[in-house]
């Protein structure tokens, strides 16, 4: 009963809807942009002139951004990786007949629920703390000088800590995914005489790879916005060793009370998402309407 | 070669006894048919022989060779499932590729088996779609020609036509049995439907609750069922059972006399009845016939042109030498 009436109500209903979240995305969007050609400090209060595209000039130039910006592919890559890889070994071992499985899985899905600074201090200080952490008493047990992993080795650390949180993520998508896989394929392929490797390669891979697909999407998402593992565990560094994008803004804005530059950065880093998501669109997205 | 003994096999899940100690000897070349009222366990003693559950005792032997321990890709046995069970991420090609490639076969063999299978199942034109773009019979046949690449030792179908409409169901079944007598492998077919059982088979095994009730050639079990449940399994419509002084008369328990061996009379019989529904099938027409003494309803099967309806009085006459007696037990009384 779609008529010219009911259409035209439908629009005046909705709309409300529609101006509250374009306004929710383009207030703050088009401050950023606006803000981005300013020079804006806190710290020289008076005029902000209109200075082009100098703040840009600056971001690009920081000796932070080139470190920053492999940072955070590495960060993205490496996370993805480990989710992805662990999540597919989980999901098959969560998928078989085990005793006490509702516990177990309960168990696997239970880092989710852990809100990250708080993971990210349970790590460096219960963990990965050379004199109180876990890890340097294992070391020690055994007679090896404990490893610093937060200076040592800073974004690895911050790898392995991001991929804690988001491995319940992975593990639970492709769990449900398994689960639908119809078991008379695989026993038709064991008849057809394929190996486990076989019958991991040529059909439960296949059948995972829509899940997988929606699994790296939405995580990439996310991953590329990382801030407070890496401000509760690293700041940033040493030096750089451990910034990404996020945190290279924050660092320019709050930490020099540069808004300008700040905006700048927010804007590039919106840009480079975009270009991200175009692609991950593009190259596996086909997966999602087959 | 495809010779299958089973040897005093049971199958067990947990403490439910699905199959009973049971022995069976199945000849190379024979066309096999499971039969039996659904949980009967035609699927679990089919999936036995392949391999895809454990025997809880016994051995089974293929071909002279014990193959109780081995894994279903060992035994030389392939399987069409009742799903089809197609890979549904590869071509049809790839499909039927797929046990030659596990198997190392080399590519040219692969290609020249191929193309056979898919000349044989007129599957030509669709090698290159996906299985989620074929109709149901196109996708059974793919699943067949998966099974037939392999050149194994025996074909297990498991109701592989359940999921087809009437018409193309019986287009399947005489491809089928065209593919038996082309072959000539071996071949064990489980289904719940008599018909199918009676047209394909060359052996008929009827089981009930894991046990073998009678086996033989569809002809013996219509002819000389073993006992009451083989009589009204056997044959459709199903055998009239008459229980009573009936019976007695002709020194049994319980007496059976098939549709088709009762004659009917609007004027004089041995036993007088009501018509309630009747079916015209044009070549047939069967009477359900109320009010006769004998129990609740018997069946009668007369020719097409026969003019009586509902309401009818009618007289029934069984013929006397076609009449089955079995005693307490529900045995066969020869
Ligand atoms: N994995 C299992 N665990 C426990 N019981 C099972 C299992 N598989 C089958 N059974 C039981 O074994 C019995 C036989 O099952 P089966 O699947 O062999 O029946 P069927 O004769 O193939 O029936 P249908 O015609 O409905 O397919 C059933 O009572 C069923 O409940
Ligand atoms: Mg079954």
């Amino acid at each position: 009963m779609a008529t010219q009436h009911s259409k035209t109500a439908a629009r005046w209903m909705i709309s409300p809807a529609v101006i509250m979240l374009l306004a929710w995305m383009i207030i703050p969007l088009s401050l950023t942009l606006y803000f981005s050609f300013l020079r804006y400090n806190l710290l020289m209060p008076g005029t902000n002139p209109f200075v082009g595209f100098e703040n840009y000039e600056y971001f690009f130039t920081d000796p932070g951004f080139q470190a920053a910006l492999i940072n955070t592919i590495l960060l993205v890559v490496g996370v993805l990786i480990i989710t992805v890889v662990g999540g597919i070994a989980f999901a098959i071992l969560l998928d078989q007949p085990i005793k006490g499985q509702g516990i177990v899985r309960i168990l696997v899905i239970a880092p989710f629920f852990v809100m990250p600074t708080v993971s990210a201090l349970v790590w460096k200080n219960m963990f990965m703390n050379p004199v109180s952490g876990i890890f340097g008493h294992m070391a020690k047990s055994i007679g090896l000088a404990p490893f610093d992993f937060l200076s040592q080795a800073p974004l690895a650390s911050i790898i392995g800590i991001v991929s804690w949180q988001w491995l319940p993520f992975a593990t639970l998508i492709l769990l449900t995914a398994m689960q639908s896989l119809d078991q008379e394929q695989l026993e038709a392929a064991e008849m057809d005489g394929a190996s486990w490797w076989s019958r991991f390669w040529y059909i439960m891979l296949p059948h995972l790879s829509r899940a997988i697909t929606v699994v790296i999407l939405i995580q990439t998402i996310f991953l590329l916005s990382i801030f407070a593992e890496i401000l509760v565990t690293t700041n940033g560094g040493p030096g750089t060793a451990s910034t990404n994008l996020t945190y290279l803004i924050y660092a320019q804005s709050l930490l020099q009370y540069d808004v300008g530059l700040g905006s700048a950065g927010g804007v590039v880093a919106i840009i480079l998402a975009n270009i991200v998501a175009i692609f991950l669109m593009r190259m596996i997205g086909k997966n999602l309407d087959a | 070669m495809g010779q299958i003994i089973l040897d005093q096999v049971t199958k067990s899940f947990g403490d439910v006894n699905v199959i009973p100690p049971l022995d069976l000897a199945i000849e190379d070349g024979e066309f096999t048919v499971f039969v039996g009222p659904s949980g009967c366990g035609k699927s679990t003693l089919l999936r036995l022989i392949a391999g895809l559950e454990d025997t809880t005792s016994g051995h089974i032997r293929i071909d002279g060779r014990d193959a109780t321990e081995l894994p279903p890709s060992k035994r030389g046995l392939a399987m069409v499932f009742q799903s089809y069970a197609l890979y549904p991420h590869m071509t049809v090609r790839k499909n039927i590729a797929f046990p030659m490639k596990m198997a190392g076969v080399d590519k040219a063999e692969q290609k020249k088996r191929i193309d056979n299978a898919a000349r044989a199942l007129n599957l030509t034109d669709y090698l290159d779609r996906r299985p989620g773009q074929l109709s149901g019979g196109q996708r059974q046949r793919v699943a067949i020609g998966r099974a037939i690449v392999r050149e194994p030792a025996a074909f297990l179908f498991d109701e592989p036509l359940s999921n087809l409409d009437a018409a193309l169901r019986v287009g399947m079944r005489l491809e089928i049995g065209e593919l038996h007598n082309r072959l000539k492998t071996t071949m064990i077919y489980v289904t719940h439907d008599q018909v199918e059982a009676m047209t394909m088979a060359d052996k008929i095994v009827v089981l009930r609750a894991g046990v073998i009730e009678q086996v033989g050639s569809p002809l013996e079990l219509y002819k000389k069922p073993r006992n009451v449940f083989v009589a009204s399994f056997i044959g459709s419509p199903k055998m009239n059972l008459i229980e009573g002084a009936t019976a007695a008369e002709h020194g049994a328990t319980t007496i059976g006399v098939r549709p088709e061996h009762i004659s009917v009379s609007p004027t004089e019989g041995m036993w007088k009845g009501r018509i309630g529904v009747a079916e015209h099938l044009g070549s047939d027409t069967f009477f359900h016939v109320h009010d006769t003494g004998l129990a609740d309803m018997i069946t009668i099967r007369a020719g097409g042109e026969i003019d009586l309806h509902h309401g009818d009085t009618v007289y029934l006459t069984p013929t006397p030498d076609k009449i089955h007696r079995f005693d307490q037990q529900g045995l066969r009384v020869a």
